[in-house]
């Protein structure tokens, strides 16, 4: 893959700040590298060095009654984990990877999981960002409090940026109590419309499950797996409303107490799949009708939506040229019904022939370029490696 | 005020009408007088006045004024509380008033797309047939629009536990300064490259106008518990509101009110909150019917552990709806104790409640001034209203609220919750943040706004008006 | 000139109340038509203001516009979290235009016509109002407002004359109506002029209903014009005078209270008090008497029905009239009454809370602006599915019996007495007291 000569591992936001300085004045490009579970999003260009991010480790604060914590960037996910659960507090995300990912990863790849659904996405619970920008300033947007409207929003744009706008050194994140109880259920389908209907169904009470996940493949039954958080009386009653609803669809709910674990295992098929995959944010009622598409492709070997946020994943596996046509298909149908969608894994194989972004241009672009140009005037970070450039 | 070169006066009218009619456009003096202020205390009188009827107007307008240097600045229903909507740096006044359908209500994607001039509880009213509502309920929700909703990043007291504005919108038309129309975003959670819908909103109208919004729409809870609790004191109701999330449990809202905001509310919609109490909480849990009686009896327990001296839960539908119109109309319900007010927005980490709180007291009484609290306990968002009587009185008031706000940001909290920075905050941005911090603030103005004509005079320090306070400031 | 020139102003005490915080806007019709904060509450307020720090002239065009576009239905007087008497503000301001303002040959005759001979002479508003009910059967309306393209004055009178109902009812009541039943007290029936002149049945059925339940009515001879519209016209020195008389020939009357069926009037009986609190020979006589003056549903639902109104199998929706909603705050009564009636169905009706146009003068001053907000309240009354509407104000029921007529719609409207007086009279007279 990509050929460092170079790595840097500063231990603090200064630290980081000189060394992007000095590669800004030296117009040395830098991959912005935590624990590398990412390095198959977006299209990686080589560059002259590393900068490792896992020296700014740790959690910089947490005040438990207040619900917010600021960690630094390179602290692993799993260790944030445990820090809160000692006050019996969790960060409600669900990113792949947990185990290993930093959380300046998570943050800049946009690592959502299924638990979006309730609790919201990473630009959802980012209330504070420290970074570097591409001429080594220091930045902070946001704060440490859960309601802020002082200046720009600029957590927002590191959400996603995938280090092409500045590395970032800090974040302060909302946390919440863990929920005293979380089961989970499943319901199999005949036909990927149905488990669909189904989740379709519960995304319109007020149960706000913790995740409506669906996969199907082409020789399997459509699986909806549903996992609830909150108090045992709401709790029962949405596996409840999950087994009234899919009764109407020809099914039943059993409970599952595997599902936190499947739903892991869904998460991260853009790792565990062999072949590619493409990630699609759809408006939700698109879903059916592209899975539907999904399935007929020559290739296709699985799909996994997140059905209350309308982000689909689309495993495929064969000749490069079915393949190929597969993908432009799934990126050509994200954009008629309104989504996006992007290529999150592809062989390497293919790497040259298949970019990230596919063709669409996605709207605003120009703004996007400005955008980069004014954080990362030098263009030293991340070069090529978002859709925005 | 600044007034910067440019096409002015009967000039710029005259333009305007040629460019849009003469519907579109007012000119006289007495018509400029009308749009001089908005729900706070600034005031400017703009050059003109344009009411659009769609994106064309708004963008033949702003290339139009780009084109001979005038400042735009965008107006959705002027309830704004830090001056967003003032022309401080004279130009056009774009005014949404008649921008105000509703173009979509997608029920089968949980979306509605709407003009920035819609009034906030107008969608929640058009989507309650369908099961849905628009979750921001700033307490001015009667009467702000999506546009300033979208401009203040506007929050409310159920956004505790679901999010303000920029958690519920997907999609932006917007104008930029120049005239170039972008489309952002769309129906989906979200689109490739870098979130310029997460930067834009919020931004207070400095980085262009909203045309239209696409914005979520959520299933109404199948149900609701409102609990009032009455304190003896003003501690003993914040202490409380630390002691319920340290119980594990996060309401949808939690709401503190004073003893003198309770005297003016009950004095303007009679909703029913005790008189003698030193601290009242309003708080609501909702969602699925099924626990909801559990988790308020325990909310309840804590209150009566923490020593609350009356907990009463509404008994009907009838009962919360006035619980909170005491809640909601209680800032223009000071219009019962005295003349004017001035409400600070600052945001402390809830755990500080009662120590801030007690500044608040101490700052009332150094200067003399009534200062009465309403606000979202639950976020750590308070609103200090000081009263004061006539525009004399304004320079120590304004003094009393700087005052309280570097409390609020010494207890490691922001300067603005949910009003906005405005014109009223702009010097007061270097407590919070630093000059670097700043000016990358001022890169993404200038990636949206390079020619400066976006609502100047906002959120950025202004050297002419901030010069004052900067010396104040080293003192 | 600079400020006011007198002491009806709006005063800054009054003005001072409102913290502009646009809560009013919303509930604005004019605003909502025309989409300019001058032609919002907060902005009238704000021109109000202007005039007292010397930057707008009272006589001045766009103050005269502004607030006479007002239709002082006082829809932000309820949705005001501050208190602010908008009302009081608005005929105060419109007082001092009157003050202020040199008229034209024209206009003063109108004004001279309308407010000192024919609303405060019952009889002859009578005469013109079967004049005018002959002359629409004539075409006159056509003619006149064929004419009226170019002659201002026939176009309005146009417009008026579209208003009058097919019939017009003027026949005198009987001086007293006995209780039937337990007597439970006496009243006194306010039968105003406009209800006189055309809609006499409603106020004997108004008394019909009142005797069903227990009060004995009387109809006083010597009442005349409330002065509402004189008050909302600006012409405070008629309404003072036409409210002197009122109390001193009803003040000393032994009654519960005084009945009022047209929201227009017991508003501004209501308020006389307020009109008169600078003679301090009348001040106090007047407050006292407009403590006494009750909306016939206000009187009628807070007493409670001792008599069971007769089933009436029909669809009806309500509309607030704006003097009872907001100038009285009389919301629930109405509908309690409506709700007593079995097999009523009551059907909800979009905005009723907002004013149909007809604002007392409204309609035939500004007939354009009227003539929209009459349209938005026939398509919401079209859309509820009512065959019956039902108000409380005979200015309402004219102008929007007027516009289903234009629209074509099949629905009635009916005033709320006279539909308990037809619930009632289904139920046959051997049932009346209880």
């Amino acid at each position: 893959m990509t050929v460092a000569t170079a790595r840097i591992q500063p231990a603090d936001a200064a630290a980081c700040a000189r060394a992007v300085a000095e590669a800004a004045g030296a117009s040395r490009t830098l991959r912005i590298r935590g624990a590398g579970t990412k390095d198959h999003i977006g299209d990686l260009l080589p560059t002259d060095a590393v900068l490792d991010t896992t020296a700014l480790a740790g959690v910089v604060a947490h005040v438990p009654a207040d619900l917010t914590v600021t960690v630094a960037a390179g602290t692993r996910f799993a260790d944030l984990r445990d820090a809160l659960a000692l006050a019996g507090q969790f960060l409600p995300l669900d990113p792949p990877y947990a185990d290993a990912a930093t959380i300046g990863g998570i943050v800049a790849a946009n690592s959502t999981g299924f638990w979006r659904a309730r609790y919201g996405g990473v630009r959802d619970l980012l209330i504070g960002t420290t970074a570097v920008l591409g001429d080594g300033t220091i930045a902070r947007s946001g704060g440490r409090v859960v309601k802020n409207v002082a200046g720009y929003d600029l957590n927002k744009l590191f959400v996603g940026s995938l280090g092409t706008l500045g590395v970032i050194v800090e974040c302060t994140f909302k946390v919440l109590p863990r929920p005293p109880v979380s089961a989970g259920a499943h319901a199999r389908f005949k036909r990927g419309a149905d488990a669909f209907a189904v989740a379709d169904a519960i995304v319109r009470t007020s149960a706000r499950p913790a995740a409506l996940a669906i996969s199907g493949g082409p020789d399997s039954a459509w699986e909806l797996l549903v996992q609830a958080d909150g108090d045992a009386a709401p709790v029962a009653r949405t596996l409840d409303l999950l087994d009234q609803a899919a009764r109407t669809h020809g099914a039943s709910a059993q409970r599952h107490d595997g599902v936190p674990a499947v739903l892991e295992t869904l998460n991260e098929v853009s790792i565990r799949a062999e072949g590619t995959v493409v990630r699609a944010a759809l408006p939700l009622a698109a879903q059916p009708a592209f899975a539907a598409a999904a399935a007929r492709l020559e290739g296709f070997t699985q799909l996994v939506a997140d059905a209350a946020s309308g982000i689909v994943r689309v495993a495929l596996r064969g000749e490069d040229a079915v393949v190929l046509g597969g993908t432009d298909a799934l990126l050509a149908a994200a954009h008629v019904c309104g989504g996006s969608a992007r290529v999150e894994r592809r062989p390497e194989s293919l790497r040259a022939r298949l970019g990230a972004w596919g063709d669409a241009e996605p709207a605003g672009r120009f703004l996007m370029h400005r955008l980069k140009e004014a954080f990362d005037p030098r263009g030293i970070l991340e070069p090529g490696r978002s859709a925005a450039g | 005020m600044t007034v910067r070169a440019g096409l002015r006066g009967a000039a710029l009218v005259s333009g305007l009408t040629d460019l849009l009619g003469e519907d579109k456009v007012l000119g006289t003096r007495e018509d400029l007088l009308i749009y001089e202020y908005d729900g706070a205390v600034d005031t400017a009188t703009p050059d003109a006045v344009v009411l659009p009827i769609d994106t064309t107007d708004v963008a033949k307008l702003s290339r139009f004024c780009h084109q001979h240097g005038v400042p735009i600045v965008p107006r959705g229903a002027g309830t704004g509380l830090s001056g967003g909507a003032i022309p401080v740096e004279g130009g056009v006044v774009v005014s949404f008033a008649r921008m105000s359908r509703i173009l979509e209500i997608d029920v089968a994607n949980l979306r509605a797309v709407v003009q920035p001039g819609l009034v906030n509880l107008h969608l929640s009213t058009a989507a309650a047939p369908h099961g849905l509502y628009f979750v921001p309920d700033p307490s001015s929700q009667k009467a702000c629009t999506i546009g300033g909703n979208v401009a203040e990043n506007s929050g409310g007291p159920h956004t505790l536990a679901y999010g303000v504005t920029t958690n519920h919108v997907t999609g932006l038309e917007i104008v930029l300064s120049d005239g170039t129309v972008v489309r952002l975003g769309g129906k989906a959670v979200e689109y490739e490259g870098y979130d310029l819908i997460g930067a834009f909103v919020g931004s207070e109208g400095t980085l262009g106008i909203v045309t239209e919004v696409t914005v979520r729409l959520t299933p109404l809870p199948e149900d609701k518990r409102t609990i009032l609790a009455a304190f003896p004191t003003m501690d003993g109701a914040s202490e409380t509101v630390s002691a319920i999330i340290a119980a594990g449990i996060v309401p949808s809202a939690i709401e503190l009110m004073d003893q003198l905001a309770t005297e003016a509310v009950e004095a303007a919609v009679g909703a029913g909150y005790p008189l003698d109490a030193g601290g009242i909480l309003l708080m609501e849990v909702d969602g699925l019917r099924d626990g909801l009686d559990d988790a308020a009896t325990r909310i309840e327990d804590i209150c009566r552990a923490n020593g609350a001296t009356t907990v009463r839960r509404a008994a009907t539908t009838l009962e919360r709806d006035r619980l909170w119109a005491g809640r909601k109309g209680a800032f223009a319900a000071m219009g019962r104790l005295a003349p004017a007010y001035y409400v600070q927005d600052g945001v402390i980490p809830r755990t500080r409640l009662p120590g801030v709180l007690r500044i608040v007291r101490e700052v009332a009484e150094r200067h003399g001034v009534r200062i009465a609290n309403v606000f979202h306990a639950g976020d750590g968002n308070l609103h200090p209203l000081i009263l004061f009587a006539n525009e004399s009185e304004l320079e120590g008031v304004k003094q009393a609220g700087l005052e309280i706000l570097e409390a609020c940001v010494a207890a490691g909290g922001s300067i603005t919750g949910e009003h906005g920075v405005g014109m009223e905050k702009n010097c007061f941005m270097p407590l919070q943040f630093s000059a670097d911090d700043i000016a990358t603030m001022g890169r993404v103005k200038a990636v949206f706004d390079p020619a400066g004509l976006a609502n100047p005079g906002k959120i950025f320090p202004t050297p002419s008006r901030c010069r004052e306070f900067q010396l104040a400031a080293r003192r | 000139m600079t400020g006011y020139p007198n002491i009806d102003a709006p005063s800054p005490e009054l003005l001072q109340r409102c913290v502009h915080c646009g809560f009013c806007l919303p509930t604005c019709p004019t605003y909502a038509v025309l989409g300019v904060e001058m032609d919002s509450p907060r902005g009238r307020i704000r021109l109000m203001e202007t005039v007292w720090q010397g930057r707008v002239e009272v006589a001045s065009d766009p103050f005269e516009r502004h607030m006479y576009g007002c239709l002082d239905c006082r829809a932000c007087e309820t949705a005001c979290p501050s208190g602010v008497e908008f009302g009081k503000l608005m005929e105060g301001a419109r007082s001092q235009i009157e003050a202020a303002r040199p008229r034209s040959l024209s206009e003063r005759l109108v004004r001279l016509a309308a407010f000192h001979f024919l609303l405060p002479r019952p009889a002859v508003l009578g005469t013109f109002a079967h004049f005018s009910v002959l002359s629409k059967r004539f075409g006159a309306a056509a003619v006149l407002r064929a004419i009226g393209t170019r002659v201002g004055l026939a176009g309005r009178l146009a417009a008026l004359l579209d208003l009058v109902p097919d019939r017009a009812s003027s026949r005198a009541l009987p001086a007293t109506y006995s209780a039937q039943g337990s007597v439970r007290g006496r009243v006194a029936l306010f039968t105003g002029c406009v209800m006189r002149a055309a809609f006499a049945d409603t106020n004997a059925a108004t008394a019909r209903v009142l005797a069903r339940n227990g009060f004995e009515v009387i109809v006083p001879e010597t009442q005349t014009c409330c002065g509402a519209l004189h008050a909302h016209a600006g012409e405070r020195g008629d309404a003072r005078a036409l409210a002197r008389s009122n109390i001193a020939s009803l003040e000393d009357l032994e009654v519960d209270a005084f009945i009022v069926n047209a929201a227009g009037c017991g508003a501004a009986l209501k308020e006389y008090g307020w009109l008169l609190k600078d003679d301090p020979a009348w001040s106090e006589r007047a407050a006292r008497f407009a403590s006494r003056v009750k909306d016939a549903s206000e009187f009628l639902a807070d007493a409670g029905l001792t008599a069971a109104p007769g089933p009436l199998r029909a669809r009806v929706a309500y509309d607030d009239p704006c003097h009872l909603l907001h100038g009285q705050r009389v919301r629930e009564q109405p509908r309690a009454l409506l709700a007593a009636i079995p097999e009523l169905q009551v059907m909800p009706l979009v905005e009723a809370d907002w004013c149909c146009g007809s604002a007392g003068t409204y309609n035939v001053t500004q007939p354009e602006l009227s003539a929209k907000l009459l349209e938005r309240k026939v398509g919401h009354i079209m859309r509820s599915g009512a065959e019956l509407l039902v108000t409380a104000n005979p200015g309402c029921q004219m102008q929007i019996a007027a516009g289903l007529r234009a629209s074509r719609a099949p629905v009635e409207v009916v005033h709320l007495m006279d539909l308990l007086d037809r619930a009632y009279a289904q139920r046959g007279s051997d049932t009346g007291a209880g």
